[in-house]
């Protein structure tokens, strides 16, 4: 039984929804479900999970970049078929975790797992661990800059935080390539996004016939395209003062590309967090508004961030995230602890500017 | 040998991190079309621009979502990645796979795709990158029956519900967030194949405060596990972490030499609500004004656990900053019981989704519905019952926009009366 | 209202919008007395019928008359050929 195109109806399946995940789970996991008591990091990237029972399972985590191929896949999975009973798992942050139900059968997984320098082993406590991000040039058409090559360039200077535990707490990083945000970049410790700074241009005389000018008229969220005529063509205006670069217009017309080498930089924001833990959850906020993008290794980024990482790190206290590191020490001392100059562009004139302004004499002088 | 010469790629094999690059030239000994991708990645390096169009009509028959059009600007240099669609694959709760099954996929995904995913996207699922228009359909009766899965979301669908790993293996989570997840998505079939809502909508599920899947910054309806009694205590290991015998924070600071545990410095000052105190000897926590942070049950993880009355905080409406503004979900039921089928849950999501399928206007999120129409709105909407959870503070301004039913005489007056009293 | 006659009356709506896609929201005009549930049961037939089709921009979906407006070859380009 096949795919009949000319019978796409025949014998379709639909709307079953996802493989049931009870099915999926090591037997240990399985057996201890909603049972465990507690757990160690026995060394970076080691966990330890003990439950009620007194069963033990040992967890290695390993840093991957969300981008793997099928070759790659298989090759963690030949690890766990040996190893772990063929079952793996993936954490929230695209790290891989491949368990083993007994002290004696860790060393040997650990020592297959290092085998391959694409598996390195890290990423729990207090360091840093996956970047999560986004598309970029390998496949998105509106990145400002590409996603995979910054986390390398980014993880490769962090590689040592990646396998050690010795920051006040976690560093969540987080990239996104263009200001939609598909990395969620708007929560993290330390965030870098791509930021389109040129209005797209229109090309007037094939606009009408490869898009929808109604549509790509609707899909600027702040009513900066009109249509007009041009050179005889029916085509549109961009107010360019009005566009906020976000690349809408563009996904219904390839006719208004707005990417640009020139233009398009990248922000570095910093100090937002998820966790509940001490603080609330706290938005990134905008500390170096334009770095230039300069593939393939990015070196005013990297340096960037491992900057902000290495003064948090040396200044803050035990326990305390970057957010509430900069939030105790106040913001006007982290841009001078930092070297980072303060920028027009970093006060805010967006929607919710008023809550980020200071209502009170209580500052510090820098 | 390869297609395309790769310097600025090639920079990308070094280091220490696993390199995409030395990855993606290995998959393209048996994939031809990856060098095609290589080459234009290559071109996009050099140009600093992206060589990707979007295209909106390719799907599988039948669904809204799932699939996300894309094509190469330049075809005909790069003709393997021409087509380039990705499809997304709706990932079983907690990312557990067994080898059979996610080979069956990948083995698939080799045949009929470039042999490249994201494991996994943003909203969480398994992301297969690259395919043409003329392979969708196959895949999908592949991945229906043969491998008994289905497609995610995308557009102005219910997107994929997501979760942390839950109780399957931590010690912390409140509920069974995969049971719920997983309960969301099967529930909510339709409405994540055929889109019918102004925009995206994400649920996503956290077993607890500490939040691994980011629920409170991501998702239109937060589901976050919790408790309403007392935090348990073990008397003998809060002993054992202030004599040194544990290790604080099951030793995710082992790395450096912060000292010797000081429990009142580094747990019960940190508290957020004072709410703990240690006499020299004994650990005592004011259950009633803990708001459960998390952070005592990190840091002594052996020594003190959740407590056992347990259930969810449902919250909403939280977004990255396009369009009105980035938001955080807010509470809108401080405490559900998780039981059963969650039908207590699904009454809230379905009262909000049917609000903001009447009042939410193209593209705007349900978090941006609230902002523009007000709690109140939604409250009266839903029929939640307002709470002081809900808020930080009451309001500061007293522009309070009263009802004529709520006005004690409503707002019809005698104008005849009112002149005898008033003259002009 | 019957679904027949529902689909009947979206379908006249559709072929006489000027724009080429729409969203869910707008189809609603079509009916305005019925809810969005209603209104999406008839949609979903009618893209079985193949009568409607879904456009995507990845974040936000539309619907259209199936073959009326930009074509999957106008997307990639092949225009010009």
């Amino acid at each position: 039984m096949a795919y009949d195109p000319k019978n796409p109806m025949k014998d379709r399946i639909t709307d079953i929804g996802p493989r049931h995940y009870k099915e999926f789970m090591p037997p240990v996991i399985k057996k201890n479900f909603g049972k465990w008591l507690y757990h160690e990091i026995l060394e970076p990237g080691v966990l330890m999970h003990k439950a009620e029972s007194g069963d033990e399972v040992y967890t290695v985590r390993i840093g991957a970049s969300r981008l793997m191929s099928v070759e790659l896949i298989r090759d963690a999975m030949k690890i766990a078929d040996k190893h772990c009973g063929g079952y793996i798992r993936w954490t929230t942050r695209n790290n891989m975790e491949l368990m083993v139900d007994d002290k004696s059968k860790l060393q040997p997984l650990i020592d297959d797992i290092k085998k391959n320098p694409m598996f390195p082993i890290g990423g729990t406590g207090a360091g840093v661990t996956s970047i999560i991000h986004t598309q970029g040039w390998v496949h998105c058409h509106t990145p400002a800059i590409d996603a995979s090559g910054i986390v390398k360039s980014v993880m490769d200077e962090l590689f040592e935080y990646f396998q050690s535990m010795k920051l006040p707490a976690q560093v969540r990083v987080a990239m996104a390539c263009c200001l939609n945000m598909c990395g969620a970049v708007h929560c993290s410790d330390i965030a870098i996004l791509g930021f389109h700074r040129k209005p797209p241009f229109v090309q007037h005389e094939v606009i009408s016939k490869i898009c929808e000018l109604p549509l790509a008229i609707a899909a600027c969220p702040t009513g900066a395209i009109k249509p007009a005529t041009v050179d005889g063509h029916k085509s549109v205006s961009v107010n360019g003062e009005r566009c906020m670069f976000c690349g809408n217009c563009y996904t219904m017309c390839p006719a208004m590309p707005l990417m640009d080498a020139e233009g398009d930089c990248v922000v570095i924001m910093m100090g937002g967090k998820i966790s509940n833990r001490i603080s609330a959850p706290k938005f990134s906020k905008v500390v170096i508004p334009a770095l230039p993008s300069n593939p393939p290794r990015w070196p005013e980024v990297v340096a960037a961030v491992k900057n902000i990482l290495e003064v948090y790190a040396k200044n803050a206290n035990k326990y305390e995230r970057i957010g509430e590191w900069a939030e105790r020490i106040g913001w006007e001392r982290v841009f001078e602890k930092c070297n980072i100059p303060f920028n027009v562009k970093t006060i805010d004139d967006y929607t919710l500017a008023y809550n980020t302004l200071r209502t009170t004499t209580q500052f510090k002088f820098t | 040998m390869a297609k395309f010469k790769t310097p600025f790629l090639d920079e990308l094999e070094k280091g220490p991190w696993p390199s995409f690059v030395t990855d993606i030239k290995r998959q393209a000994k048996t994939k031809p079309e990856l060098e095609d991708l290589l080459g234009q990645v290559e071109l996009s390096y050099k140009d600093k621009e992206t060589h990707w169009k979007h295209g909106g009509i390719v799907g599988v028959f039948g669904y809204g979502g799932g699939v996300i059009g894309r094509y190469s600007d330049m075809p005909k240099e790069f003709p393997g990645v021409a087509h380039f669609h990705t499809v997304r694959v709706n990932q079983t709760g907690g990312f557990y796979y067994s080898t059979e099954y996610l080979g069956k996929i990948m083995d698939m995904w080799e045949r009929r795709g470039s042999g490249l995913t994201n494991m996994h996207g943003s909203t969480g699922d398994m992301v297969l990158l690259g395919t043409t228009t003329d392979q969708l359909e196959e895949i999908f009766w592949e991945l229906t029956h043969d491998m008994q899965t289905d497609l995610g979301g995308s557009g102005g669908n219910l997107r994929t519900p997501s979760c942390c790993l839950g109780m399957s293996r931590c010690e912390y989570s409140c509920i069974d967030a995969q049971a719920i997840c997983q309960e969301m998505t099967m529930h909510y079939q339709d409405e994540l194949h055929r889109p019918a809502f102004p925009y995206k909508f994400k649920i996503k599920v956290s077993g607890c405060a500490n939040d691994c899947v980011a629920a409170i910054a991501r998702s239109d309806c937060a589901i976050i596990g919790t408790w309403k009694d007392n935090i348990r205590i073990d008397k003998s290991a809060v002993a054992a972490y202030v004599n040194g015998e544990l290790k604080s924070n099951a030793g995710a600071h082992a790395g450096r030499d912060w000292g010797k545990f000081d429990i009142v410095k580094e747990v019960v000052n940190l508290c957020p609500t004072g709410c703990m105190s240690y006499d020299g000897k004994e650990l005592t926590i004011d259950d009633k004004e803990c708001t459960r942070c998390m952070h005592c049950i990190n840091t002594m993880p052996r020594a003190l656990r959740p407590g056992v009355d347990k259930g969810a905080t449902l919250l909403c409406g939280a977004k990255a900053p396009i369009l009105e503004g980035q938001r955080l979900a807010t509470v809108i039921v401080p405490f559900v019981k998780t039981e059963g089928t969650f039908e207590e849950i699904k009454e809230v999501i379905n009262k909000l989704l049917d609000w903001w399928m009447e009042h939410g206007k193209n593209r705007e999120r349900i978090g941006e519905l609230i902002g523009r129409m007000g709690m109140r709105e939604m409250l009266k909407a839903t029929g939640l019952p307002p709470v002081p959870q809900m808020v930080k503070e009451p309001r500061s301004n007293p522009y309070i926009f009263w009802e004529e039913s709520e006005v004690p005489g409503g707002w019809t007056r005698d104008l005849a009366a009112f002149r005898k009293k008033h003259p002009l | 209202m019957d679904i027949e006659e529902l689909k009947k009356k979206i379908m006249e709506w559709a072929e006489k919008s000027t724009k080429p896609k729409f969203y869910f929201k707008d189809i609603g005009k079509a009916a305005p007395e019925l809810g969005p549930r209603e209104i999406k049961k008839a949609v979903t037939a009618l893209v079985q019928e193949q009568k409607l089709e879904y456009w995507s921009s990845g974040s936000t979906t539309m619907y259209g008359v199936k073959g009326k407006g930009i074509t999957e070859e106008a997307q990639m380009g092949t225009h010009e050929e």
